[in-house]
């Protein structure tokens, strides 16, 4: 497994990377919320899903089901979520 | 030197621009310089894929290969998960097969391809790609090569929001907009166009690659939303009042930008380039509405999802995507583009799906009973073709396709919202998507008259063989004989290549897909289940 610290640096940097032309002013952390801190829409997530795909070089991860819990697509989603879901998906580096 | 340039016109029609050719009373030609093109060049009617729908259509002219092939269908792609269905976008990693701009590097041609969509995260390619239907907060990121976000950056009067997919805005189109809204509407799509053309023609003019290819989609956007100001059938300038005058003169004003447009890329590649100008699909107009969900719910083949009042379920409700209740559904439409039936069948996940014993039996009567949906108005039938995807769409990617394609009467696109009754007129006819695009091609050899109709991969193979490329042998699509004359065709025949390759992405993904198999065979095996 890749561990929590190291995924959680890649995801930061792909967030930093990703939100870089956006004009915010907002460090990210573990903590940092997708749409209440960076005023993601569905299409950002869409996107950023695709950014980390990319950046993990690994597709079809099973996002789908961090997304949609009981029927529903989740109101937001925190780095720290994102990260704690790829360490249990994503096979050794 | 650019040997061949290609103009995609998305949604481009000769219903509309055959008027815009002509001199017509005080709004003159609208369109002198493409009238000229046509005068004396070559040009057809051109057949979109079997669903007449952007993603899959600019796919095919960006591949050479139909959708059964590419393996894209929509914008919005599912995954049936049975208790829920996962609704996500296609991206280019879905695409199947190599795409034409890869090829062409592969035969040491260089590239610059701009605006065609599904092209994101871009293919690497030997030249310059930036696809289109991005929004501007992911431009940077989906641009190829890496550094050319900045270089775009620095041309005169760039500005990344005006050129990007507004999501918000092009959500609006169907909506009923009184004229003074709908002017400001159409307003608001020329600065994207023009931020491309600039685009274009400094790409074009420094790095003279030898394809250039751009597309244009404010002709469909602006079609769909004023098609009642546009075509000759509703257009009628003694019946209308100043502010629906003045949607048309905005609107014109957009087709008079166009023809500036192409008139200076074309002069800008030189005077013996090969001019290849397409749409994707034709235009015309719908004036019913066909609630198909709401008809499969009446014939008992899917529930509609309950709503709990909560914000989150208003939202679902209003997305342009089917809201079920997926445990009690054999059979729904995904989303209105892609006219679609999905039928959903028995498996541990979906145990309420069709048995695959009663599937050819369920399909042939959903056949019957779609192809019976009547307009109360009129008594007609509303739905005048379902073609199953065997039909529609044969090739390695058919299993992805919808069971069932539908084809109204207007040719319009479905409603997969649960509002009765399933079939009414719509207040004002709206711009739809007819399967018969257009076809212009000017240049060296090149006959000067109106062929036949053509397919919309004839396109790829076309500007291959007019950039001195090898035709890959798996491009579905022809020359047509009457293209060129025979002099030219004589010195430059058409030379077979190679296939064109896999897409990597998907390949990987194969790959990935077996070692994820070989993990669940080790799993059974040592639980016992299976005997090495």
């Amino acid at each position: 497994m890749l561990q929590t610290l190291d995924i959680e640096h890649r995801l930061k940097s792909t967030l930093d990377e990703f939100v870089a032309d956006w004009g915010l002013d907002a460090e990210i952390t573990a903590e940092t919320w997708l749409v209440e801190d960076l005023g993601f829409d569905s299409i950002d997530v869409i996107q950023f899903i695709v950014a980390v795909e990319t950046a993990f070089d690994k597709r079809n991860v099973g996002f789908q089901e961090l997304i949609m819990q009981d029927g529903r697509y989740v109101d937001d989603l925190s780095v720290g979520q994102m990260a704690t879901f790829l360490e249990a998906r994503l096979p050794a580096a | 030197m650019t040997k061949t340039l290609l103009l995609g016109l998305d949604g481009a029609t000769f219903t509309v621009l055959d008027g815009f050719m002509k001199e017509a009373g005080e709004e003159g030609v609208v369109m002198p310089y493409l009238a000229q093109l046509v005068k004396t060049g070559y040009s057809a009617p051109l057949k979109s894929t079997a669903h007449p729908l952007t993603p899959p259509a600019w796919t095919s002219v960006s591949t050479g290969r139909t959708p059964g092939h590419h393996g894209i269908y929509d914008f919005v792609r599912f995954e049936d998960l049975g208790k829920d269905v996962y609704f996500t976008l296609y991206d280019s990693r879905d695409i199947r097969v190599e795409t034409f701009w890869q090829i062409a590097g592969r035969q040491g041609k260089s590239v610059v391809s701009l605006n065609f969509p599904m092209l994101a995260p871009p293919p690497e390619v030997n030249g310059a790609l930036v696809p289109g239907f991005v929004s501007w907060k992911h431009l940077r990121r989906n641009m190829h090569p890496k550094s050319l976000f900045d270089r775009i950056k620095a041309i005169e009067g760039f500005d990344a929001q005006e050129l990007s997919w507004d999501f918000e805005r092009e959500g609006q189109i169907g909506e009923i907009m009184p004229d003074a809204e709908l002017h400001d509407w159409v307003e608001g799509h020329l600065p994207r166009d023009k931020q491309w053309f600039n685009i274009g023609l400094a790409l074009l003019s420094e790095d003279q690659p030898d394809i250039f290819a751009l597309m244009l989609d404010g002709v469909d956007k602006i079609q769909h939303q004023a098609w009642h100001r546009l075509d000759p059938k509703y257009w009628h300038p003694d019946e209308a009042d100043e502010a629906a005058h003045k949607v048309r003169q905005v609107v014109l004003r957009y087709y008079r930008e166009l023809d500036t447009y192409i008139e200076r890329l074309h002069k800008a590649a030189g005077p013996d380039v090969h001019l290849v100008i397409v749409s994707d699909h034709g235009f015309t107009g719908a004036e019913k509405v066909v609630r198909i969900n709401r008809y499969l719910g009446e014939l008992g083949h899917l529930t509609w999802a309950k709503s709990d009042g909560s914000e989150a379920a208003k939202r679902r409700d209003l997305a342009n995507f089917a809201n079920l209740d997926w445990e009690n559904t054999q059979a729904f439409c995904p989303t209105p583009s892609s006219n679609g039936v999905v039928i959903r069948k028995q498996s541990e996940a979906c145990p309420n799906g069709v048995p695959a014993a009663e599937y050819a039996a369920f399909r042939a009567k959903l056949i019957e009973d779609l192809l019976a949906l009547e307009d109360p108005e009129t008594g007609e039938r509303v739905i005048t073709a379902v073609q199953t995807r065997e039909d529609a769409f044969p090739g390695a990617a058919m299993e992805d396709a919808p069971d069932l394609t539908l084809t109204l009467c207007d040719h319009g696109f479905v409603s997969v919202k649960n509002l009765e009754p399933a079939v009414v007129t719509r207040p004002v006819p709206m711009g739809t998507h007819h399967p018969d695009g257009i076809f212009v091609m000017t240049g060296p050899g090149v006959e000067n008259r109106r062929g036949p109709a053509m397919s919309i991969v004839d396109t790829t193979t076309i500007v291959a063989h007019a950039a001195g490329m090898e035709i890959p042998k798996d491009f579905e699509g022809k020359i047509p004989a009457t293209l060129y004359q025979p002099a030219h065709i004589a010195a430059n025949p058409v030379k077979i290549g190679a296939a064109a390759g896999q897409n990597a992405a998907v390949k990987s993904d194969q790959e990935a897909s077996d070692e994820q198999k070989e993990e669940v065979l080790a799993q059974l095996r040592m639980l016992g289940y299976l005997e090495d």
